[in-house]
């Protein structure tokens, strides 16, 4: 049927929408949305996905009212800070609100992705009882619930297709919640628990994968034993995406026999991660499926250098590979000359707190890496020293980065060599490489980077900096620059209250500004929640002591979370946060 | 400038090193040895100020919730940008114990205690009644109610064990004392 004036209507609304079910795009379908009356009304109808960065930023109940046909939703809670215990556990982010407003409101979502949230037993039977077509439900970096509660949604859901369960904090206090899937489940797709602690029963979940002909994904945890890991996979071949349990025992040629026919049977296997605790005895039993995986997972494995540099030299498709830096420089180098079509690189530190790093991990390792992997685009790399030198060479490699998160564990930490601060080598950085969207900085830094990262960071997304610069101006630059900034989270730098006056606005476009251990007095806070009252500025004191309406403008802030919201102040503040 | 002194073994390597801002910055006490018990914790006679009440802002060091692990170094809260989890699954005994040292007191020795393989005050309570003679009585069970067991807070106050919940504490703790 045809509606309204103009140009909108010289199509019927489905023309419209089956258009508009070509944008992907949450942006593109944002300006949609705003052409004109008739096409914010059809657009708002048709949208299946909705992604919410921050769970406090809309009502659930708004969000729901305005897409009243959403099939998918992805909400974020906590800021990132909280992975690093930066963040009160008693902070917030609880799902209870926004699974309570989707289950009046959106009875047929099937999928439902949920990140740094604190996710109860009663949320999870709620979601289960809920929507009837539910399909997907993934947890990232959750907590809140246990293995009961995992146990009262496996009972309820007919037609779960995935459940993925990644870096949750889960109690274990339900021994076989996986038996509660009932005998007539089949649909099951895809199966992540790497990170679930207790005991799961083999035999248990034998039969559930025996009986689920389309799992692609299967990812355990640690405590199976490798015997019973053998016969499980062996019920498997099919198998795309493997986590394996824990990749050691006493050694017995025939299990090594049986282990190294499993890992030859797979014909379709493309990711493999887990491999906790992998001893060389068994490593080689992985062998035949190097050649044709595209993604290596190794951060759990604690693999010496000689090991690893036999296993990755025969991943020649890799395209995604962490790792520990056991690796060591010589490990990197070999990756450089294997795998050439490498696009993403994670090097997670083996002792981060150590003492005297026996490691041969330095900033050689990612300067092979980067002149040898023309297709690498995706940095994290955990070492103990740098140059500038070896930063301009990346940045002149490689200028197609998207993503560089470098951590140099001592903060404050120069170039070596040069003694220099670091400026050079992260200017070289972002002035080479245009399409950056995320940057972690680290090593000693002064105001001088931050002028560059303003200027040059034009498609900068996140920013992540720690023990860096010397004086407001570093805060003002990026706030001043940095068009595309949507997350900036500083810890431990000098900022105070004048950049961040100054640039009020600026916090308006962005999702998100964490600040902790800098120079922020409360009277700032005060007037920037006054200027801008679609933000709420959180500040975050965990001392408890007289609340917050009686301490004087120059009380010093001691964590501050500022985000952009049309909701309002937020009305589930534990006593440690403030909406001032 | 605040000074910091430390008490430790002879021969243990302590050179303090000067920031960029000139703040002394403690360097990192190097492990002797692979036995962990027989390394000695260093501790700060003089806990660091949070405020510099004059607003010197040379000096101004940042304010962190500090803990010293039993290998005496310094360990700041949330640094390298590890995550906990990861932090938890890493076992093989490279896992950072999450040490506290326990004196009781009337007993010259002290225990230490990984507060990273309990998860509750009950379990705590367990393990130092374990670890710590029982004085004459009737053979009750009830370790918590029996033992004062008090820590000293990034104030230097004497606190009673068991008014912040477990997670946060097990973050907080230096010094434990029963009594």
């Amino acid at each position: 049927m045809v509606r309204g004036f103009g140009w909108a209507a010289a199509f019927p609304d489905e023309v419209w929408e089956h258009v508009f079910s070509f944008l992907a795009a949450d942006a593109d379908r944002n300006a949609v949305a705003l052409v004109c009356r008739a096409w914010h009304r059809i657009e708002r109808r048709s949208r299946r996905r909705v992604f919410v960065g921050n769970c406090y930023a809309v009502a659930p109940a708004a969000a729901v009212r305005r897409f009243p046909e959403v099939r998918a939703a992805a909400i974020k809670g906590k800021p990132h800070f909280a992975d690093f215990n930066l963040v009160p556990t008693d902070w917030g982010g609880g799902a209870e609100a926004w699974v309570e407003a989707m289950a009046e409101g959106w009875p047929h979502l099937e999928e439902l992705r949920l990140k740094r949230m604190v996710v109860s037993d009663d949320c999870l039977e709620l979601i289960a009882r809920s929507f009837k077509n539910f399909g997907v439900l993934s947890l990232v970096s959750c907590d809140g619930f246990s293995t009961a509660g995992l146990a009262a949604f496996a009972a309820n859901c007919r037609n779960l297709r995935e459940l993925d369960l990644h870096e949750n904090e889960v109690e274990d206090n339900c021994l076989n919640w996986i038996s509660h899937f009932p005998d007539s489940f089949t649909s099951l797709v895809s199966l992540n628990i790497a990170c679930l602690e207790g005991d799961v029963n083999t035999s248990v979940l034998e039969c559930l994968i025996s009986r689920c002909p389309n799992l692609r994904t299967l990812r355990l945890n640690h405590a199976m034993p490798l015997e019973k890991l053998v016969s499980l996979l062996q019920r498997a071949p099919q198998l795309v995406d493997l986590g394996t349990s824990k990749f050691s025992a006493d050694h017995h040629p025939e299990l090594f026999f049986k282990l190294e026919s499993t890992f030859a049977g797979f014909k379709h296997l493309k990711s493999l991660s887990g491999i906790w605790e992998a001893g060389p005895a068994y490593l080689p039993a992985i062998y035949s499926v190097c050649e044709s995986l595209t993604s290596l997972n190794l951060c759990y494995a604690t693999i010496q250098s000689p090991e690893l540099l036999k296993l990755v030299s025969r991943c020649k498709n890799l395209q995604r590979l962490w790792v520990m830096d056991l690796i060591e420089d010589n490990g990197l180098i070999a990756v450089a000359a294997s795998c050439k079509l490498l696009q993403e690189l994670r090097v997670f530190p083996s002792d981060p707190y150590g003492v005297a790093p026996p490691i041969s991990l330095t900033e050689h390792g990612l300067v092979a890496i980067s002149a040898g992997c023309l297709m690498l685009h995706s940095v994290l790399y955990f070492c103990r020293q740098m140059t500038n030198a070896a930063l301009l060479t990346i940045a002149n490699n490689r200028p197609n980065l998207t993503c560089f998160r470098l951590c140099i564990i001592e903060p404050h930490t120069p170039d070596y060599i040069s003694q220099e601060p670091l400026d050079a080598g992260f200017s070289a950085i972002v002035e080479s490489c245009k399409d950056l969207r995320r940057l972690s900085l680290s090593g000693l830094l002064t105001d001088r980077v931050f002028k560059s990262i303003g200027a040059s960071a034009n498609r900068l997304e996140m920013l992540s900096v720690a023990f860096a610069g010397d004086s407001d101006a570093g805060l003002h630059y990026i706030l001043s620059g940095c068009k595309n900034l949507r997350k900036l989270e500083i810890r431990d730098c000098p900022f105070g209250d004048k950049a961040l006056l100054d640039n009020a606005s600026k916090l308006e476009t962005m999702r998100s500004l964490w600040m902790s251990s800098c120079s922020v007095t409360l009277g700032a806070c005060r007037q920037l929640a006054l200027k801008m009252p679609r933000l709420n500025v959180e500040v975050i004191d965990e001392r408890r002591g007289r609340p917050l309406e009686s301490w004087p403008d120059d009380f010093p802030v001691e964590k501050l979370y500022i985000y952009r919201t049309v909701a309002g102040p937020r009305s589930d503040t534990p006593p440690c946060v403030w909406t001032v | 400038m605040e000074l910091e002194l430390g008490l430790a073994l002879p021969g243990s390597d302590r050179t303090p090193e000067l920031g960029v801002h000139g703040e002394k910055r403690a360097s990192l006490c190097r492990k002797r040895g692979v036995d962990e018990m027989l390394a000695k914790a260093t501790l700060p006679l003089f806990i660091q100020k949070d405020n510099d009440e004059d607003g010197d802002d040379d000096s101004r060091q940042s304010k962190h919730l500090q803990e010293l692990n039993f290998s005496g170094s310094r360990v700041l809260v949330g640094w390298p940008p590890v995550k906990m989890w990861r932090r938890k699954s890493d076992d093989c005994g490279r896992r950072r114990a999450n040490c506290v040292k326990v004196n009781m007191e009337g007993v010259a020795i002290g225990r230490k205690v990984d507060l990273c393989l309990h998860d509750s005050y009950q379990a705590l309570f367990l393990t130092l009644g374990q670890m710590f003679p029982k004085k004459q009585h009737d053979g009750e069970e009830s370790d918590a109610a029996y033992y004062k067991v008090t820590y000293e807070d990034e104030d230097g106050d004497w606190m009673l064990v068991g008014d912040v919940p477990w997670e946060l504490s097990v973050l907080k703790h230096q010094h434990k004392k029963a009594k």
